[in-house]
């Protein structure tokens, strides 16, 4: 009976442990996340670096670093852009943060023909 | 002692019993439940672990917070909304955001980055209420920058009494003024502090820095009292930097410093005592101002 009883026991035993083992390390003390990149931000938060991102290309004209930057939110980050810059037009947010995030999309490549009426002005750091 | 032959008897007969059999079935649950944990720790924490997706700028890493800070300062620069930009750097969670937005200035001018850049960075690092060097230099207005004791009396001509100038006045009805040659320094003062952390006699000591803010060497400093004067270079101590020097004080005399190549002379430097009692000297910290006149040269 005890030659029964015993893997039994070690069964009941490791599945126990393994399900207070997968508990702790899902749920309780999940891996500490770190070092991300801006690809693993909450969509409102990478609408919202968008929306920096074309800011600080309005500012210093810089469309190499402003691509790099719109990378870093992964392989849609022009789609992040492109509907940041809809959504922006659609809901007639303030107008010249639509022409920031315009004259990126334009520069990047991004065609619309909501952004037409918007697209009169260079950025002040442009060559 | 037969009771003890007899309970030896199934040993001595059967032979040891392996160690397993010894092992209580509470023992087997224990060890199965160790085992157990520790596979499944592995597993959640190594193997398959959880990867947060709708992250906030908090969980960034040191470059993209440094970027995102960056960006928010231009965006602030653009718009001036103060209120977003405030949002935004809260969401990075950072309890000392002021020191982290005035650590990225500082690392942004050891880079040599445009003026502009530092420009907005400043302001932030001003708004958040930071104080520093580049803040003082690279913000919209001099904030935290210690009001320095200029042009002492003592080296210039005593001022004429105004009732002089206004004596004839049937002659200088309208005359004005000539204008006053501005003075050009080749250095600014940045910083002017009371130094109570002194491991010897009080003493003035002098930093000279470049627009960088990088120690500048060699440079003449000049150190005037009521009847006499000195000089001293920096860099003679490298240990302590290469545009550092000192000049041990006297109590009860006053001092005042200025740089031989051009700078704002700071008066009025007395041993005073610290909030310890000790005495205190003082720490003068001058910048080389670039050559071409204003800020925005690289804009």
């Amino acid at each position: 009976m005890r030659q029964l009883r015993i893997p039994l026991v070690i069964v009941i035993g490791l599945a126990l442990g393994l399900g207070l083992g997968l508990l702790i390390g899902w749920r309780l003390y999940p891996t500490e996340f770190v070092n991300a990149t801006p690809a693993y931000l909450a969509p409102a938060y990478q609408q919202d670096y968008a929306r920096l991102v074309a800011a600080g290309y309005a500012m210093d004209g810089d469309l190499a670093a402003a691509q790099t930057r719109l990378r870093g939110l992964g392989e849609n980050g022009e789609a992040v852009l492109t509907a940041v810059m809809i959504d922006a037009i659609l809901k007639q947010q303030d107008e010249p943060e639509i022409r920031q995030l315009v004259n990126l999309a334009a520069a990047v490549g991004i065609n619309s023909p909501v952004m037409t009426p918007y697209l009169n002005q260079p950025p002040e750091g442009a060559p | 002692m037969s009771r003890r032959r007899r309970r030896q008897l199934p040993y001595s007969s059967g032979g040891k019993r392996p160690f397993w059999q010894r092992i209580s079935t509470a023992g087997w649950l224990l060890l199965g439940l160790v085992v157990g944990l520790s596979a499944g720790l592995y597993y959640s924490w190594v193997v398959d672990p959880v990867v947060y997706i709708n992250a906030g700028p908090s969980r960034l890493s040191e470059a993209h917070k440094a970027e995102y800070i960056f960006l928010v300062s231009q965006s602030y620069a653009a718009d001036g909304d103060w209120p977003q930009a405030q949002q935004r750097l809260a969401a990075l969670e950072d309890p000392n955001l002021a020191g982290t937005v005035n650590a990225l200035l500082e690392s942004y001018v050891r880079n040599l980055a445009p003026p502009a850049a530092l420009r907005h960075l400043a302001a932030l690092a001003q708004q958040l209420g930071a104080e520093g060097g580049a803040v003082a230099v690279f913000a919209p207005t001099a904030a935290a920058l210690p009001t320095p004791t200029l042009a002492s009396p003592l080296f210039l001509p005593t001022p004429e009494p105004l009732s002089t100038l206004t004596a004839v006045p049937a002659l200088t009805s309208t005359a004005t003024l000539p204008p006053q040659p501005t003075e050009v320094f080749t250095f600014q003062l940045l910083s002017q502090e009371q130094l109570c952390d002194l491991d010897g006699a009080p003493r003035i000591e002098v930093i000279t820095q470049d627009v960088a803010l990088n120690d500048v060497p060699g440079t003449a400093v000049l150190v005037r009292w009521a009847g006499g004067q000195d000089r001293f270079f920096t860099g003679f101590k490298p240990d302590r930097g290469l545009g550092y020097g000192d000049f041990t004080m006297s109590p009860d005399v006053s001092y005042a410093v200025a740089l031989a190549e051009g700078s704002p002379e700071v008066s009025g430097l007395r041993v005073e005592k610290c909030a310890d009692g000790r005495d205190g000297g003082w720490r003068l910290v001058f910048q080389k101002l670039s050559n071409t006149p204003g800020r925005d040269n690289g804009d």
